[in-house]
């Protein structure tokens, strides 16, 4: 059940925009979909919504066929938009009855909605005189507003203020609570990590890694020690040959290849009567592994 | 069903609710409501003014020539109020008496050397004046006539013969008689262009505004493509079509109320205004703009800037413009076969076979048949546009070029 993709591809004119990428979102939660500018992100999720017809492979909804009429879904697209000389309560309106809410179903979930993302006062003002915060959470409410069972959002967060982005977590947070499938692209790796059980990168067009990302994380050997003392301790770096990354006011980041020899450090120091206020072996990020495998930055 | 009522619905509560359209047909009205009082103001000027009875003419005849005879002149009805006199009144006098408004233009006739007579037309400033008028002269010289043949002592019966006494008839070759007037139809045929032209156009603004602000992929994850582009097209259609029946319902309206019915009935035979006559041409103000709205759609969707929009309507301009011009220069002469063609081709049937109908030339084989060719020529457009529409509104970026539309209408997106 839930989201499967087969063997998708989609070419353009003189460009494969995405080549032959299968993934199953099969219960309630985030699913990431990372990549490059230019990956083809965009065209997958507008190939899953219907909104352009893929070349060849099988996108299926509960084991049925996608299509616009099909699947009760929630878009919140990159390109944020807005009708700027219509008043919010309009549009939201609008896209209430396109998705097949009655008028009062549609009036209660804009009141709803509006509390919860604190944007009571602005319902009633055209969208041009909203900062363009606002008009992103207006945005989400379109996405949301017809309690959809599938929601794809497009790097939700950027341009939001810290305390405009907790109130949006919050609400995914509930969303996945009520048992919602969503689909969430971003290049906020952070944002990705904190709400993704599984992600898919994608790399000109083609699948370069997917999976459950704590399986994937606990894939990869630890490669970075991080430690903090009340000595300068370069000389004992270059001693173990260790790569320095960066320091600053005796704190260190350094690249190791194995934990044994973290640890061998570690001892050396202490037998050397330094202080050690910090000292952490680290495992990649997930912007560490994208970075490896899009190799582009 | 549902989805294309909500998004008319959006469309006329969206289009109505703006400031720029209340704004512009409030002005046009007032201005309609203003041209049709212009006789009444230029009257209300006028009014006050003490030459209203036509301007005052002095004829000078000091050689006596008329023998009184000119008297009747103010029997004529030449809208002058004419002073005539025997005086040798010199060209300074008449200038003076022009100077202090006791007349407006003076006519002197003298006698020549050679026996001859020069008729001598004297005003203020000949800016506005280069010739005499003709009516004058006619009446000066009829009458001069007249004075020399009943001087040859002819009977009543040989005066009569001299005068011409003909009865004036027009027939034309042609079996189709062209009724109404010409003018008035072209004017009409320019208001009925002017109306679908802008109204279609309004489509394609839209449609680019749509996606200026980027609410396009929202939109059409909402509901397809085509119900964006029928609903989109109609709802404005409705408003149009209210709009300009207000506008010529206080036109005519206006007309009534302040034309005097005589002015009225010379420039507008209101007969001519049957019901069925409104239909038709409501039905192929619809039909035309629909062709219209529906290019309009295509080109509005591959722009995606406000500034590309005019460039990427160009071609839809030229066609409609083309369309108009091929029906108002054939109308000149509406019973040739070129008018029966603009009356059939689609791009200018809507802006001709009203006006032909209005004249009563157009048979109703040839009505049918242009409607049919207008709604097919709809639906090849339509199907068209749509398939463009849906493939090329995601489209961000530069203006797309006649090739990338053609390889967005082979693209199997859709």
């Amino acid at each position: 059940m839930g989201l499967k993709l087969e063997n998708v591809s989609k070419k353009f004119v003189g460009k494969q925009a995405v080549d032959n990428i299968s993934f199953e979102v099969d219960k309630p939660g985030v699913f990431g979909l990372l990549g490059t500018n230019g990956a083809g992100k965009t065209t997958t999720i507008r190939m899953l919504l219907g909104i352009i017809k893929k070349d060849t492979g099988e996108i299926t909804w509960n084991g049925k066929k996608v299509e616009r009429k099909s699947v009760n879904f929630g878009y919140l697209p990159e390109e944020r938009g807005v009708y700027p000389k219509t008043k919010i309560y309009d549009q939201l309106m609008y896209f209430a009855k396109l998705k097949g809410m009655s008028q009062k179903e549609a009036d209660e979930a804009i009141k709803k909605w509006a509390k919860v993302l604190k944007v009571e006062e602005y319902i009633p003002m055209p969208a041009e005189k909203l900062s363009k915060g606002n008009q992103q959470k207006i945005q989400f409410m379109t996405a949301i507003i017809h309690n959809p069972e599938l929601i794809v959002l497009d790097e939700p967060f950027s341009g939001l203020d810290p305390v405009n982005t907790e109130i949006l977590k919050n609400v995914i947070i509930d969303l996945v609570k009520d048992g919602k499938y969503i689909i969430m692209s971003s290049h906020q790796m952070a944002s990705i990590e904190e709400f993704c059980t599984d992600v898919l990168i994608l790399n000109k067009g083609k699948t370069v890694l997917k999976g459950n990302l704590k399986e994937i994380k606990e894939g990869y050997k630890a490669n970075k020690l991080e430690i903090s003392t009340d000595k300068n301790i370069d000389e004992y770096i270059k001693e173990f040959n260790m790569e320095l990354e960066f320091s600053k006011n005796n704190e260190y980041s350094i690249k190791i290849d194995s934990e044994e020899k973290a640890h061998k450090l570690l001892e050396k120091l202490v037998n050397n009567h330094i202080e050690i206020n910090k000292f952490e072996i680290k495992k990649p990020t997930l912007n560490d592994i994208f970075i490896e495998k899009v190799g582009e930055f | 069903m549902r989805d294309l009522k909500t998004v008319i619905a959006f469309t006329i509560k969206d289009m109505v609710k703006r400031k720029s359209f209340i704004i512009s047909t409030i002005i046009i009205l007032v201005l309609i409501v203003i041209g049709f009082n212009i006789p009444n103001i230029m009257k209300a000027f006028t009014n006050g003014e003490e030459s209203s009875a036509g301007d005052k003419m002095l004829v000078v005849d000091s050689t006596n020539l008329f023998e009184g005879t000119l008297e009747n002149l103010n029997k004529m009805e030449l809208g002058y109020e004419f002073q005539i006199t025997n005086d040798n009144i010199s060209f300074d006098d008449i200038k003076d008496k022009i100077e202090k408004k006791d007349i407006d233009k003076a006519i002197i006739i003298e006698a020549k050397e050679d026996g001859t007579y020069k008729l001598r037309y004297i005003v203020e400033n000949m800016t506005q004046v280069s010739t005499i008028p003709e009516d004058i002269i006619n009446a000066i010289s009829t009458m001069y006539t007249n004075l020399q043949i009943s001087k040859l002592g002819l009977t009543q019966e040989q005066i009569l013969s001299l005068s011409p006494n003909f009865e004036y008839s027009i027939e034309q070759t042609e079996e189709q008689e062209v009724s109404g007037n010409l003018v008035v139809i072209m004017l009409l045929s320019i208001v009925l262009f002017y109306a679908i032209y802008f109204c279609a156009y309004q489509v394609s603004s839209s449609i680019t505004t749509e996606k200026t602000s980027k609410i396009m992929e929202t939109l059409v994850t909402s509901t397809s493509p085509r119900t964006i582009v029928l609903g989109k097209t109609i709802g404005i259609g409705i408003v149009g079509l209210v709009q300009i029946c207000v506008i010529v319902g206080v036109a005519l309206l206006s007309a009534k109320a302040f034309l005097e019915p005589e002015l009225l009935n010379s420039v507008l035979d209101i007969s001519k205004f049957t019901p069925y006559l409104a239909i038709i041409t409501i039905i192929y103000f619809i039909l035309g703009y629909f062709a219209y709205a529906l290019l309009y759609a295509l080109t509005g969707s591959t722009v995606s800037k406000p500034e590309d929009i005019q460039s990427a309507n160009t071609p839809v301009a030229i066609l409609a413009v083309i369309g108009f011009y091929l029906s108002y220069f054939t109308m000149m002469n509406p019973t040739s076969e070129l008018n029966q063609f603009a009356a059939i081709f689609p791009i200018s049937s809507p802006f001709c076979m009203p006006f032909r109908i209005m004249m009563g030339i157009a048979s109703n084989s040839e009505i049918i048949l242009s409607i049919a060719v207008l709604i097919i020529t709809i639906l090849v457009i339509a199907k068209v546009a749509i398939k463009i529409y849906s493939n090329a509104i995601l489209n961000y970026g530069t203006r797309m070029t006649f090739k990338d539309i053609v390889n967005v209408y082979k693209d199997k997106n859709n």
